[in-house]
């Protein structure tokens, strides 16, 4: 067999190949990856390419392993999470200012976007069989005074054992009407008949009657969608021992907004959480916390 | 869709009786698919846990008069006991829930009528209902038992399913015949009561609602 012979000779071989090189090198490597430092070609197990749509935060089969939901307490930072990304976008919506000065977001609108957008992250994260989000109906929202109540689930049994009922509070200017959806073109019939069942309390002696029903371990959580001065931010005021007050003072917004007068420490979700995870059954506890 | 039925319900305030009626049992029986089933036919299998309490209104007729019902449905859970008994006071009936596929549910009858008795007044009607016959291979508590124990405690008894819409309907029809009974007969034993208003005498409570003006 004879030797196969190119028709370039060796000194055009060795130029086409530094062109080639050339070519190459200048070709930029495409990161694909979004896990910090390191860059891979293709999809992989430990997360989404980078072409993907940037929106939603899938959980990533190494994420969830991570943050096993059968771990105690694992609920926490997915809490975290989740009320930090619900209050952004809440925030982003307070802070609206139409230019004309015609078009304000109701209250009943700032609501809906941020328990939407927290019952969503918290699908995604699957952390409802820990810590899981129920919704009032209308009546129950009059009833009860809570627009949502958070419940920390015991696991066998899935009952509750830590719950916080969650009512929001709007500045005043804001609304003439209390978010909870009562507005008189959809004041239904059983709203009606709710409202004569809870007879002369507010919404917020109500929740607070409610919590303290249930026990210690029962938190009534104030979420003030603005606070005199910054209307832009949300803080929060969360206790399980506002039956002190019951028949001493009215509880309404200014009693909720003096908590914030003198004090400087404000907590975190994650540190609201795990304050009332790790507080003694029993004991009383009062937190203010910032949640944008 | 969602503003037709607000104006359906809003509109709807003519009644000549109110009757005020109680769910109550174990947690996860069915109470609240019960409710939606009868109130507005539908059923969904996901378990949400009732909070608290809620209420739902169904206007029915009988002899030519409106009868307003306004159920209340309760939570099951231990931790609800306080807020949930506060609403036995007014309540004219009662259906005391159990589900035929648990036992426990089931020995907890009896617990649940000595709160009717503590909480409630003592002419409420009450109806035994055993919930989720549509769970035959399931099932732990037969007819015989349910049908038993209702005889002891004096109770009329269905087996239902909400699943599969069996009996929901006759549980608050027969209810409502329960209650109608038990006015005719105070009516009778006491003629000043036919000077009142129709349901003064039941409910222990004001005179049911005419015309109210939204409030809210």
């Amino acid at each position: 067999m004879g030797a196969m012979e190119s028709k370039y000779s060796t000194e055009d071989i060795n130029k086409i190949m530094a062109t080639w090189w050339k070519t190459i090198e200048k070709k930029t490597q495409k990161p694909t990856m979004t896990i910090p430092n390191m860059h891979f070609t293709v999809p992989t197990l430990w997360g989404r390419k980078k072409s993907d749509p940037p929106a939603p935060e899938w959980p990533t089969v190494f994420s969830t392993i991570w943050r096993s939901p059968y771990t105690p307490n694992s609920f926490v930072p997915h809490f975290n999470d989740c009320v930090g990304r619900a209050a952004a976008r809440t925030q982003e919506y307070l802070q609206f200012v139409d230019p004309e000065d015609k078009f304000i977001p109701s209250p009943t609108s700032l609501n809906e976007i941020f328990l939407m957008t927290y019952i969503s992250q918290s699908s995604r994260l699957q952390m409802t069989n820990s810590f899981n989000c129920t919704p009032m109906t209308s009546q129950q929202r009059i009833l009860l005074g809570a627009d949502w109540v958070w419940a920390v689930l015991d696991r066998p049994t899935k009952n509750p054992c830590i719950q916080i009922a969650v009512q929001i509070l709007h500045l005043p200017e804001r609304c003439g009407e209390r978010a909870s959806g009562v507005s008189p073109e959809v004041c239904t019939e059983s709203m009606q008949m709710a409202k004569m069942e809870s007879g002369n309390r507010n919404e917020a002696e109500r929740m607070v009657d409610f919590c303290m029903s249930i026990g210690t371990d029962c938190y009534a959580l104030f979420l003030l969608f603005g606070r005199k001065g910054d209307p832009g931010n949300i803080y929060g005021v969360l206790s399980n021992n506002f039956g002190a007050a019951v028949g001493k003072t009215k509880i309404n917004r200014a009693l909720i907004e003096n908590f914030f007068r003198g004090s400087r420490y404000l907590h975190t979700p994650t540190g609201m959480l795990q304050a009332i995870i790790t507080k003694r059954a029993g004991d009383p506890l009062t937190l203010l916390i910032k949640f944008t | 869709m969602q503003m037709a039925a607000t104006q359906k319900e809003s509109s709807d305030q003519n009644f000549d009786y109110m009757f005020k009626l109680l769910i109550i049992g174990n947690s996860s029986v069915g109470k609240t698919s019960f409710l939606f089933r009868y109130a507005d036919d539908s059923f969904t299998s996901a378990f949400v846990s009732t909070v608290g309490i809620d209420f739902k209104v169904k206007t029915v007729y009988k002899n030519d008069k409106r009868i307003k019902l306004q159920i209340w449905d309760t939570a099951g859970q231990e931790r609800y006991r306080t807020i949930t008994t506060a609403y036995y006071r007014g309540a004219m009936g009662f259906i005391l829930m159990y589900d035929i596929t648990n036992e426990e549910s089931f020995s907890c009858v009896q617990d649940w009528s000595t709160q009717i008795k503590t909480y409630s007044w003592d002419n409420a009607q009450v109806i035994l209902a055993g919930n989720k016959c549509d769970m035959e291979e399931e099932r732990v508590v037969s007819v015989d038992n349910g049908r038993m124990l209702a005889e002891q405690l004096g109770f009329d008894f269905f087996e239902t399913s909400a699943k599969d819409n069996i009996n929901v309907k006759q549980t608050f029809e027969r209810l409502v015949d329960l209650i109608c009974d038990k006015m005719s007969d105070s009516l009778e034993t006491d003629p000043a009561v036919t000077t009142g208003t129709p349901n003064a005498r039941l409910t222990d409570n004001p005179p049911p609602l005419q015309q109210p003006n939204c409030g809210c």
